[in-house]
């Protein structure tokens, strides 16, 4: 009797071997909450009728690269994840993440040419594509039209230049009624380079060439913005978000940042407010913006190539429900953006994809987080006036040389 | 066999196990995590050889390059500035309090006991609302000293290079001074109440009182606390994190939280692993003297 009981239930095991062999489970590890695109197509795709189950794992931004690299390193990656655009070829340089150019090109939905070219740069190393961009970002100029009239300026006529965006600036001004002219974020981590890179990118520089005189003149007017009182000295240890509250309370009458901004704004700045794109140096001079988001990848050890490949495609296929859905911005130039009915919103969100245009990766270099830490530790060198511009610009400089030497 | 088994019911053995299971837990999760840390201090570590144990041997070069970058130096005095401002507040503070709760008004247990939620709250709690006070355009310190007189314009404490560290001093002490409280309530309580009886007796005033008796007699509690309070504060990150994040331009910045960076923002482990091995040197000092301070404590 015990003998039988052993064999019936290893026909048994064996049985369930067989079912399962079909059915292939895929791991997908992205930071989006319930609210947010990727679980719900994870869970989509699982519940589709393919053989493909997916098993979500939830992870925090600021644990994404650590967690991972631990996971590859000791043979557990998922097959899927969700990175951060420039700690993309971190990985893709090492080997770590699955060539997909080759499937891209044959793909019947994925096609890489309908991406901005900023997003797909950054998925971008050595010429192959190594991730497909999940959505994107950029920022641009906020300002309080309100604020505008009142000042006697015209709320149709936003600041294009650096000078008008540091005259209008002063104008708006009002430290009596605890009114700043501008809030941004210079604060010593990424956002800081975030937000100042496309400054030295509109005036003929980047991340490889971070002391050109035009990324003096920029670092110069961010010193001047909070010499003069003209943005509160809390810029810099305030991210994006913080500084960009303090515009929505009215404390600030402008505010550089991007389209996650759109809903609590709607709901909380009690006054009419619009955006412009980033000013530039001169009239005339070429645009940049900053370029943010997240990339789908597949980790190179994963078993299921093919199945990945797929899920990836169904997210891809799914990103026109990107911003009526979850409020994303899809990163793709061929999907029409439906109006919310929201006519602030509809108007800011035309120039954020005006804006998206000039958006330029951060990188790609797979040394990225010192190269960032460079440029941070110079604008923060600088705006305490522990060194000048230039000369924290030169030491920014040479020790992203001697990462990119390496 | 029966004597090896009499001896862990009621014997040496007994004694041994009691040891061993401590020590055993202490070796495996404290003992081996430093013994690893100091490893990859000399070793060349990358986010793709985290999961060996064995990786290039680069000798000091980690320690050599953590050197020769410029903000070493400014980091390691914030470090000791920290940490003995930090302990100093908190233990004057502290001591104070405790005399003040020894005399034993009405009520004095009652509060003294409400003194240590601070102490309870966890730390990003604490930085979380210390941000608050501390707010440069509508904090609350800025609004009272505005009121006193004290100051004509807004310090901006979390980002004026001049007060960030200072920001994070005053928010360590305000956390630490209850911990300090409790710990030297308690050696005050050891001191015997004759000895100032007697010493009233012969006349002495309250102030000599203090000085010639509870002093002397707090020695060793007072050496304990310290030392205790100096890991505490090497200890403390979660208020860098929560109040300054080490700036602006590092002014705030002090080792235990620019190991933290190193590692876990540039991925640079190893010489996030050196920092840490200078520190676990200076810990060691520091709990040699709270070991001498606390050995006598042992009686019978």
């Amino acid at each position: 009797m015990r003998y039988l009981t052993s064999i019936s239930s290893a026909v048994l095991l064996s049985v369930g071997a067989v079912a399962q062999a079909e059915d292939v489970t895929i791991t997908v590890w992205s930071l989006d909450k319930e609210n947010q695109p990727a679980m719900n197509l994870a869970r989509e795709f699982s519940e589709m009728d393919n053989g493909i189950t997916v098993d979500y794992r939830l992870i925090q931004f600021d644990d994404v690269v650590t967690e991972s690299m631990r996971a590859f390193a000791t043979g557990q990656a998922p097959d899927i994840i969700a990175v951060d655009n420039p700690e993309h070829a971190l990985f893709a340089a090492r080997g770590a993440f699955l060539d997909l150019t080759d499937r891209v090109a044959e793909s019947e939905i994925i096609n890489a040419d309908a991406y901005f070219p900023g997003p797909l740069n950054s998925v971008t190393w050595n010429d192959r594509l190594y991730g497909v961009p999940k959505a994107t970002n950029t920022i641009a100029l906020y300002y309080n039209a309100d604020a505008f009239e009142k000042a006697g300026l015209d709320a149709d006529s936003p600041p294009e230049t650096w000078a008008e965006l540091v005259e209008t600036a002063r104008t708006l001004n009002n430290p009596e009624e605890s009114v700043y002219g501008i809030a941004f974020s210079a604060k010593a981590s990424e956002e800081g380079t975030f937000q100042f890179l496309p400054w030295a990118q509109m005036s003929g520089g980047g991340y490889d060439k971070i002391n050109t005189d035009g990324a003096v003149e920029a670092l110069n007017l961010w010193k001047t913005l909070l010499d003069e009182g003209l943005a509160s000295p809390d810029t810099l240890t305030r991210g994006q978000w913080d500084s960009t509250g303090t515009f929505n309370s009215g404390n600030a009458a402008m505010a550089i940042s991007g389209p996650w901004e759109l809903n609590r704004m709607v709901e909380e700045a009690k006054f009419n407010w619009r955006v412009a794109l980033l000013p530039v140096p001169e009239e005339g001079a070429q645009r940049a913006s900053a370029m943010g988001d997240f990339n789908w990848a597949i980790f190179a050890n994963t078993d299921h190539p093919d199945e990945a490949f797929q899920a990836i495609e169904y997210f891809a296929s799914q990103d026109h429900r990107l911003f009526p859905e979850f409020g994303q911005l899809p990163a793709r130039s061929d999907i029409e953006l439906p109006p919310t009915g929201v006519a602030p919103k509809d108007a800011a969100l035309q120039v954020f994809l005006e804006q998206l245009q000039y958006a330029q990766a951060r990188g790609p270099h797979p040394e990225w987080p010192k190269i960032s830490k460079s440029i941070q530790d110079a604008i923060q060198l600088a705006l305490t006036g522990q060194m000048t511009a230039e000369d924290a610009l030169n030491r920014a400089q040479t020790s992203i040389d001697a990462v990119l030497a390496d | 066999m029966r004597r090896i088994k009499s001896s862990i019911v009621d014997g040496v053995g007994f004694d041994l196990l009691l040891v061993g299971i401590p020590l055993v837990f202490l070796i495996l999760f404290s003992g081996l995590p430093l013994l690893y840390n100091v490893l990859m201090s000399f070793q060349e570590v990358d986010l793709f050889s985290l999961g060996d144990v064995f990786r290039p041997f680069v000798g000091l070069d980690n320690y050599r390059a953590l050197l020769a970058q410029p903000e070493f130096w400014p980091i390691m005095w914030n470090t000791v500035i920290f940490v003995t401002c930090s302990i100093g507040g908190q233990f004057l503070l502290g001591f104070a309090l405790a005399v003040f709760f020894n005399t034993g008004f009405r009520g004095s247990t009652f509060i003294r006991g409400l003194f240590l939620v601070s102490w309870v709250m966890p730390g990003l709690v604490v930085g979380a609302t210390w941000n608050w006070i501390l707010a440069g355009d509508f904090g609350v310190l800025n609004y009272i000293l505005d009121s006193l007189g004290l100051i004509s314009k807004n310090i901006f404490w979390r980002s004026d290079i001049d007060y960030s560290l200072w920001a994070v001093v005053i928010t360590n002490i305000w956390l630490g001074t209850a911990f300090n409280m409790i710990l030297l309530s308690v050696g005050l309580a050891g001191i015997p109440k004759d000895l100032y009886e007697a010493a009233s007796l012969d006349g002495a005033t309250a102030f000599q009182q203090f000085w010639t008796i509870t002093v002397p007699m707090m020695r060793s509690t007072t050496g304990a606390v310290i030392c205790l309070g100096l890991i505490f504060t090497l200890q403390q990150f979660d208020l860098f994190a929560a109040i300054t994040s080490g700036g602006p331009a590092n002014s705030s910045n002090v080792a235990q939280y620019w190991a933290w960076e190193l590692s876990f923002r540039q991925y640079d482990f190893a010489r996030g692993a050196a920092i840490s091995t200078i520190m676990i040197a200076f810990v060691m000092i520091a709990s040699v003297f709270y070991v001498r301070s606390t050995r006598h404590e042992v009686r019978g």
